[in-house]
């Protein structure tokens, strides 16, 4: 996958606002803190790449990737919850959603 | 990689948003205790009954079920939210491995949410300064802040959405005119909408309503009506396919709102001066919710209200669509504070709790206003602009931080009487991993006369979610026969911490007598910190 400079720069500004709120969540609240925060990134993620096809605005992308992170993602967690164990169901849940997104954006569209 | 100004903008709401997770975590950062009133404990415990059993249920526990077995009207004895906002601090416990910090933390990045979103909204509609100084008022919002500290957790998400929800209503109707049609803004709506209801169904109503508001607005602006059929059908399925994700919940909308048209807590007869009245009136919720929560000056500080003023006053004048935005989003608030006067009076006071949402950005708008306003030579706008901007920045710091921490720090809910200590804590915790889920536990020692009930009832509460289990003054019921079947079948906690403390030699002398004389044949299972377990082996 070939990144534009925009795109690259992007990249560096978003791990340094992680880096940065990694270290405050750990300074407050430990290792449990980060972790919480990883989960975050974790559940959001699918959801950026989806919405990166869209001709959508960046901080749209980042504000409903994050919002579908925690709502969506969750839910479809708990209703896999009643065939495996809750925690396996997260797990089965991002690779699902991780593998539609991607499939997605590759997909070909009308231009 | 040059840091360019958007860089600097977004760092400066990063650093403003974590210092709002900062000042908002203050009552667990030392503790690190579960602290809260009924609802918190309501909500802790669906989220870590499914993270700490590692399962999704929907059959509520016993010791949930005790309490909201009939919460759900239309399937008693389920889930009476659906389970979306749960399953998300589930998923924070799943991922922070242990049971504490990780629901509080992420309940509070959920309620603060508000916060990033209007950041979002106004920075987009009307730049990065009058964005930033709404994000601030937010942080020391009493009316986000208190009813967040009380439990209403999922009411405090759900109204994240109602600007994100009108912004992109907002910004499909703006591309619909230009000729640019891009329904995905729409499909958004929809979608958003469809979650709102599922994190909290007021909430959801309150969204709905501003769309409306938006809706007529922009149309009477624009001399057109939008109505694209394909559009809002594809709408539409995204809605009703998140509705019906959860219908033993969703449903139960319906039920709550055919029972709550037959009676209401509040006034909801027709009274016409409460048109003029934006807040209600304190003496309706005497016992339940402080005075302090209907007044202008104590929530907002009354130094914002010229602002506001001048902020609608500038935004009616001027009516550019962003400005209708703003407006629709005003009265919609306004009507559903005013729904009591259809009779729909059930939560009214939840609903002003939205007040500084809107409020907030209409406030730092009137002031960046302001300087626009004023004839100065060139240039000395924008140095009047920026004065002004540090005053706000000022005034924030020096009122509305000052009085909201009082409220809010390191010591609320730190309550002898009321919350949880270390030792119960544990012992609660000890519970949860050796006594079988059937077994009820019968307390003692905390303590349990008429003033102090209602703290310590809470204590009590805040050891059943912890434990698991059903927990109760059981021992203490007049019922003699009820007290001796609770003595032989029940798990016996003696808890010693707190006797002493509230000077209760009574109780004191009651557990001795009892560990001498009536539980000699029982096996004591757990002894730390003062706290003991016993049971009658079988």
């Amino acid at each position: 996958m070939k990144l534009n400079n925009d795109s690259k720069e992007l990249l560096v500004f978003l791990a340094i606002i992680a880096v940065i709120i990694g270290i405050f969540l750990t300074f407050y609240f430990g290792l449990t803190g980060l972790k919480v925060f990883i989960g975050i990134i974790m559940a959001s993620l699918p959801f950026y790449v989806f919405l990166n096809s869209f001709k959508l605005a960046e901080g749209e992308k980042f504000v409903l990737s994050i919002i579908l992170g925690i709502t969506l993602f969750p839910s479809f967690a708990y209703l896999l919850g009643f065939l495996v164990s809750f925690r396996m169901s997260i797990a089965i849940v991002f690779i699902l959603l991780t593998a539609v997104s991607i499939f997605w954006n590759k997909k070909p569209r009308k231009s | 990689m040059k840091l360019n100004k958007n860089h600097l903008q977004t760092l400066i709401f990063i650093s403003a948003y974590l210092f709002a997770i900062y000042f908002w975590t203050q009552p667990l950062q030392e503790r690190k205790l579960p602290y809260g009133e009924y609802d918190a404990m309501s909500h802790f415990e669906v989220a870590d009954y499914m993270a700490y059993n590692d399962k999704s249920f929907n059959k509520l526990p016993a010791y949930i079920e005790l309490r909201y077995g009939n919460d759900n009207k239309y399937k008693p004895h389920t889930l009476w939210y659906p389970p979306t906002f749960h399953s998300s601090l589930a998923v924070a416990e799943a991922a922070g491995g242990e049971r504490v910090i990780p629901v509080f933390l992420m309940n509070t990045i959920l309620a603060t949410f508000i916060i990033i979103t209007v950041y979002f909204v106004i920075n987009s509609l009307f730049g990065f300064l009058p964005a930033i100084l709404s994000a601030l008022l937010l942080i020391f919002s009493p009316r986000d802040f208190m009813p967040f500290l009380w439990g209403q957790w999922p009411e405090r998400f759900a109204y994240a959405f109602v600007p994100l929800i009108l912004y992109f209503f907002y910004k499909y109707v703006i591309s619909y005119s230009k000729e640019e049609k891009n329904p995905i803004y729409l499909y958004i709506t929809a979608l958003l909408l469809g979650i709102n209801i599922l994190i909290h169904p007021l909430v959801f109503f309150h969204s709905l309503i501003g769309l409306a508001v938006l809706y007529i607005l922009l149309s009477i602006k624009q001399k057109k009506m939008i109505f694209n059929i394909k559009h809002i059908s594809i709408a539409a399925i995204i809605f009703i396919a998140l509705f019906m994700l959860f219908p033993n919940q969703t449903f139960n909308v319906f039920a709550q709102f055919s029972r709550d048209s037959t009676g209401s807590s509040a006034q909801s007869s027709f009274d016409f001066s409460r048109l003029l009245q934006w807040s209600l009136n304190p003496k309706d919720y005497e016992g339940s919710v402080p005075a302090s929560y209907f007044s202008f000056n104590e929530m907002h500080g009354l130094w914002t209200l010229p602002f506001l003023l001048i902020g609608m006053a500038f935004l009616l004048w001027r009516r550019e669509e962003r400005d209708i935005f703003m407006l629709a989003w005003l009265v919609g608030l306004y009507l559903v504070l005013h729904r009591d006067l259809i009779g729909k009076a059930t939560f009214l006071h939840r609903s002003l709790s939205a007040s500084t949402h809107v409020f907030a950005p209409l406030t730092a708008l009137g002031a960046i206003y302001i300087a626009s306003a004023i004839k100065l030579p060139s240039n000395s706008n924008k140095y009047l602009k920026y004065g002004i901007a540090a005053l706000f920045v000022l005034l924030v710091f020096s009122v509305n931080m000052a009085y909201a921490s009082k409220i809010l720090n390191k010591n609320t809910y730190n309550d002898f009487l009321s919350t949880l200590s270390k030792e119960q804590y544990l012992a609660a915790e000890w519970i949860l991993k050796n006594v079988p889920p059937d077994y009820n536990v019968s307390v003692i020692g905390i303590p349990h006369q008429q003033n102090l009930l209602p703290a310590t009832a809470k204590k009590i509460r805040w050891s059943a979610a912890v434990s698991q289990h059903v927990s109760r003054f059981y021992l203490l019921v007049e019922d003699k026969k009820e007290a001796e079947r609770r003595l032989k079948n029940d798990y016996i906690m003696l808890d010693y911490t707190m006797a002493g403390a509230v000077g209760d030699k009574e109780i004191f002398d009651k557990m001795q007598d009892m560990e001498k004389n009536t539980l000699t044949n029982y096996t004591l299972l757990y002894n730390q910190n003062n706290m003991k377990v016993y049971k009658l082996e079988t």
